[in-house]
């Protein structure tokens, strides 16, 4: 009977590695699909994908972080659609605090900085549903949340991107500033060429900023 | 958990089991723990996932529950999802904007079919709202949808929401007076509400051929819902139209306003208490056009004014987590004096002038009483004092009587004096699905003192309603609200009931068709009620049909109606209830945010067709207050980069008939003269500077300077022909000035109020 605790607690053993494995790998999957995605269909269909490994691995931050990213994500490419934002926009702010709830705030400063990233681009395509309106409520919780994230970690090009964007966006009446945005967006490109390791760790970015930084030309 | 390992555990407290695994059991699992898969006993599960319309949903993720095992549809909503374990699992599917299922499945054969409906999301679209017949503007509104902000900076509107709400179809465009004409209907006939509670006297006391400014702050509130037919059994008194407004909670931070105009000037103050529990406002503000009207000569000779004393006040108060208690105030004092050339001769002249003051007060309360009970609760009090001074003068400004017809009539002082008191209680109990029953009750008291010369006829009344109402949900996609309202009313000894009822159905597109039937009631005006004769309550019954699509940023609305008439007032020759006629008309809205970078547009058509007998027409014909056609553009822009934002808009309308009657012999009039005026343009222009003077100020200032104009064009506009008493001089109604400006500086501190003030002077 020994033998076969012992047996099994072996077994049991590899096959907790052999699935951590087999995430992991679905996970890398999945965040090197996300380098290319471009489309709505895209995001949705890597939101469903990660939100499935979240399922599986529920006490991993990661997974619910890029569900989240993703459903954000599809809610800023239907700015142009804003009766379409909403239920994307509640669904990645559920996935993000679980997200949350799952990091040590107090030590997991670099991650805590990339959810609050999220927590911004949520609250930022809230204000996309209509901006008149929503904008005064949501607009602020999405620059305090850019702030919040750069606190946490000043050189997040994430952070970096979501400011200049906003100061990109912002009519200069309501403090924006295109070469202030010039300056954040070249810092974050800066920073996410120094950092090409593209592991599963949050990584995104690079397509959005020179996207905005042909636009400042 | 990774399945196999819970399989395991399982394995090893369950006792039975562990006796039934043998050693060759206890391998085949360490091979299958290995990840040597060719030996799993795999089943296939195969399906396809729909909607509740059996459309295909591609995309969609299908996960056996608790492992990583999962896939997404193809296009055709078809999956294929290998499983290597046997027994009852659940598998979970979901999309984005459906509704998350899990079914149990018991997998012993190698394939397994299911198909698999998923219902959409409530969250995401949300449960069909009934809207036939009315125009929501709420600050909830979402892509192209109208919020209270887009309403009422229609370029040209002079802070009036009524006016503002004119570029909506429905609408007629009537120069010469204030109030909206409803689908054939009078401004009488569109009543205003303030969170419940009528508003007796939205704008200043009429003037003749001016229209009057709005008293109140059109940024007071959240949410606008103008109904041009078709409204809700909870209000009632209204035969045309309703226009029901929302005031705002607590504003979002303190602040403090302050604004100059040649025309007017005023300040104000909200003051947001530390915890966000309560706030108090008030504000102030005092036109004179005397300087204006020397810039900018007027027809009338206006030797008073146009003269405005406006302040309010506020408090609101957060009694619980969704309690609110809200009391808003008001005073308006105008005073208007001028002189036109008298009709009946060549060399006299007509004066006319009026003084008013009116308070207004509203208190709401409300609040949920449990989790499915919620009860809103008004009372609101209005006290109107008002001075009509009619006079005949000769050149020299002296009063003349002339003892003989019309002349006899020209001298006179009409004084109104009146007290208006509304108590109104609504309790609500929600259901699942936004369901909902409604009911309550109000009474609304008036006491008219009216003074023509020195004979006084005072009237009290009181006129009380009860209402029922249910929210009823069918389907996700239809939903209708039945209603019942009955209205009794003591001046008129009468009771009337009213039932209303409309249904909405939504189309897997997101278009929705509405259609609604209600009958509605209104008391004769008081001015008629003063005189012999008893008429009844008026009647209309409205039916209309809408169809209507948002997508995009764009807004497509169509709607069609056709109402009855029965009952209106007549006064030919004694006051009367026999009037009658019909309204029907095709409208058309549709606004486009998309299009156009940073342009946000909506044109408007209007098509009615109308005749009533009412009051002195000889029989049913076409009103003087409506005309078939009218077209509306309305266009906003913002230039981010100089910080100007313009407004433009269009009106395009056709003639409007007019009438010359007499009275015949026999005491019965009849149409003497009739024409049509020429077509009406009317192009309005506004623009706002904006800037920060105090950029170092700890609440900075966020100031702006706005200018603009009205008929742009210069066209001229005709309303209507006023005729002597022979009918022999026609004399055209137009308006006091051909163009209007205003040009002024507007500041606040604390938070970003400059819309507010950009709007309220355009």
């Amino acid at each position: 009977m020994k033998k076969t605790i012992i047996i099994l607690s072996a077994v049991l053993l590899t096959g907790v590695i052999l699935h951590a494995q087999g995430d992991t790998q679905k996970l890398q999957q999945d965040v090197a699909k996300l380098d290319n995605a471009t489309s709505v269909n895209d995001y949705q269909q890597l939101a469903a994908g990660f939100a499935r490994i979240a399922e599986s691995e529920k006490t991993q931050w990661l997974p619910y972080y890029y569900a989240a990213f993703c459903n954000a994500k599809t809610g800023w490419l239907n700015e142009d659609d804003p009766d379409n934002i909403e239920g994307y926009a509640n669904k990645a702010e559920e996935q993000i605090k679980k997200a949350l709830s799952l990091l040590d705030t107090a030590t997991q400063k670099k991650e805590l900085s990339e959810v609050y990233c999220v927590v911004s681009m949520v609250n930022r395509a809230r204000v996309f549903m209509n901006p008149a309106t929503y904008g005064r409520q949501y607009g602020p919780p999405a620059s305090m949340y850019i702030q919040l994230a750069k606190k946490a970690n000043a050189n997040n090009p994430r952070a970096l991107y979501l400011d200049g964007w906003e100061k990109f966006s912002t009519p200069k009446m309501w403090g924006g500033d295109k070469n202030k945005a010039k300056e954040l967006l070249l810092a974050a490109q800066q920073t996410l060429a120094g950092n090409i390791s593209a592991g599963i760790e949050p990584h995104w970015g690079k397509k959005e900023v020179d996207d905005l930084l042909k636009q400042l030309k | 958990m990774p399945i196999q390992l819970k399989y395991f555990c399982v394995a090893y407290k369950n006792k039975n089991i562990m006796k039934l695994l043998k050693l060759p059991d206890i391998l085949f699992i360490l091979l299958l723990l290995l990840g040597v898969s060719s030996i799993k006993a795999q089943t296939l599960i195969r399906g396809k996932v729909t909607n509740t319309k059996k459309e295909p949903l591609s995309d969609a993720s299908i996960i056996l529950k608790n492992t990583p095992t999962g896939i997404n549809t193809d296009s055709a909503g078809g999956f294929s999802l290998p499983i290597s374990v046997k027994g009852k699992q659940v598998l979970r599917i979901s999309s984005v904007g459906y509704i998350t299922k899990e079914i149990d499945i018991n997998p012993q054969d190698s394939v397994l079919y299911v198909d698999i409906v998923l219902k959409e999301e409530g969250k995401m679209l949300g449960e069909v709202v009934v809207s036939a017949g009315s125009f929501e503007a709420t600050d909830k509104a979402k892509g192209a949808s109208l919020t209270p902000m887009d309403a009422v900076t229609v370029a040209g509107n002079g802070g009036d929401i009524a006016n503002a709400l004119r570029s909506l179809p429905g609408a007629q465009q009537i120069g010469e007076q204030e109030g909206l004409f409803v689908r054939g209907g009078t401004s009488a006939e569109t009543k205003q509400f303030i969170d419940g509670a009528l508003l007796p006297n939205p704008n200043y006391a009429s003037v003749p051929g001016v229209p009057q400014p709005a008293r109140v702050n059109p940024f007071l509130f959240k949410g606008i819902l103008f109904s041009t037919g078709g409204y809700s059994a909870i209000y009632g008194d209204a035969l045309s139209s309703a226009l029901i407004l929302e005031s705002v909670d607590l504003p979002d931070k303190s602040s403090a306003s302050l604004h100059i105009f040649p025309q007017d000037v005023g300040a104000g103050l909200q003051e947001l208490d530390s915890k966000k529990k309560s706030s108090y406002g008030v504000d102030v503000h005092y036109g004179n056009l005397q300087f204006y009207n020397s810039l900018v000569p007027q027809k009338p000779r206006f030797f008073h004014g146009p003269e405005y004393l406006e302040s309010d006040a506020n408090f609101r108060i957060k009694t619980s987590k969704t309690g609110m208690l809200k009391f808003y105030t008001n005073y308006g004092y105008n005073n208007t004096g001028m002189r036109n050339p008298d009709i009946d001769s060549t060399n006299l002249l007509s004066s006319f002038q009026t003084k008013d003051q009116n308070i207004y007060a509203n208190l709401s309360y409300r609040d949920y009483l449990s989790a499915h009970w919620k009860i809103d609760a008004v009372v609101a009090y209005n006290y109107d004092k008002n001075t009509i001074t009619n006079k005949l003068e000769n050149q020299q400004f002296q009063q003349v009587f002339i003892p003989a017809y019309p002349y006899n009539e020209k001298n006179s002082i009409i004084n109104t004096e009146s007290n208006f008191a509304q108590v109104r209680a609504v309790i609500t109990r929600t259901f699942a699905h936004n369901q909902a029953i409604r009911f309550g009750a109000e009474n609304f008291y008036t006491n008219t003192n009216y003074t023509y010369n020195d004979t006084t006829t005072t009237l009290t009344g009181n006129t009380t309603a009860a209402f029922a109402e249910g929210d009823v949900y069918l389907t996700k996609n239809i939903a209708a609200k039945i209603g019942v309202r009955a209205e009794h009313s003591s001046l008129l000894d009468k009771t009337v009931l009213a039932p209303r009822i409309s249904v909405a159905y939504r189309f897997a597109d997101g278009g929705q068709i509405n259609a609604a039937y209600g009958v509605f009631y209104q008391q004769p005006d008081i001015t008629y009620l003063v005189q012999n004769g008893t008429p009844g309550f008026a009647q209309a019954t409205h039916y209309i049909i809408n169809y209507q699509k948002k997508a995009n940023n764009r807004l497509l609305r169509i709607e069609a109606y056709y109402k009855q008439y029965n009952s209106l007032v007549t006064t030919n020759p004694a006051v009367n209830d026999n009037g009658k006629g019909y309204a029907r008309g095709v409208e058309l809205f549709f606004r486009d945010k998309r299009t156009f970078k940073d342009l946000d547009y909506w044109i408007t058509y209007t098509y009615l067709d109308t005749k009533r007998m009412y009051l002195d027409y000889p029989s049913e014909i076409h009103p003087d207050f409506s005309t078939p056609h009218t077209v509306w553009v309305v266009a906003k822009k913002f230039f981010p980069n100089i910080n100007l934002s313009a407004n433009m808009s269009y009106s395009l309308a056709t003639g409007r008939p007019y009438y010359d009657m007499q009275t015949g012999i026999n005491g019965k009039t009849f149409i003497s003269d009739h024409g049509t005026t020429n077509m009406y343009n009317d192009m309005n222009l506004s623009f706002a500077y904006l800037f920060t003077m105090f950029k170092k100020w700890k609440e900075k200032d966020f100031s702006g300077i706005g200018f603009g104009m009205n008929n742009v064009f210069g066209t001229k506009q005709v309303f209507g022909y006023n005729y002597s008493y022979n009918g022999l001089n026609k004399v055209p109604v137009v308006p006091p000035a051909t163009r209007s400006y205003y040009i002024g500086l507007f500041m606040t501190f604390g938070i970003d109020r400059r819309d507010d003030f950009i709007n309220n002077n355009l």
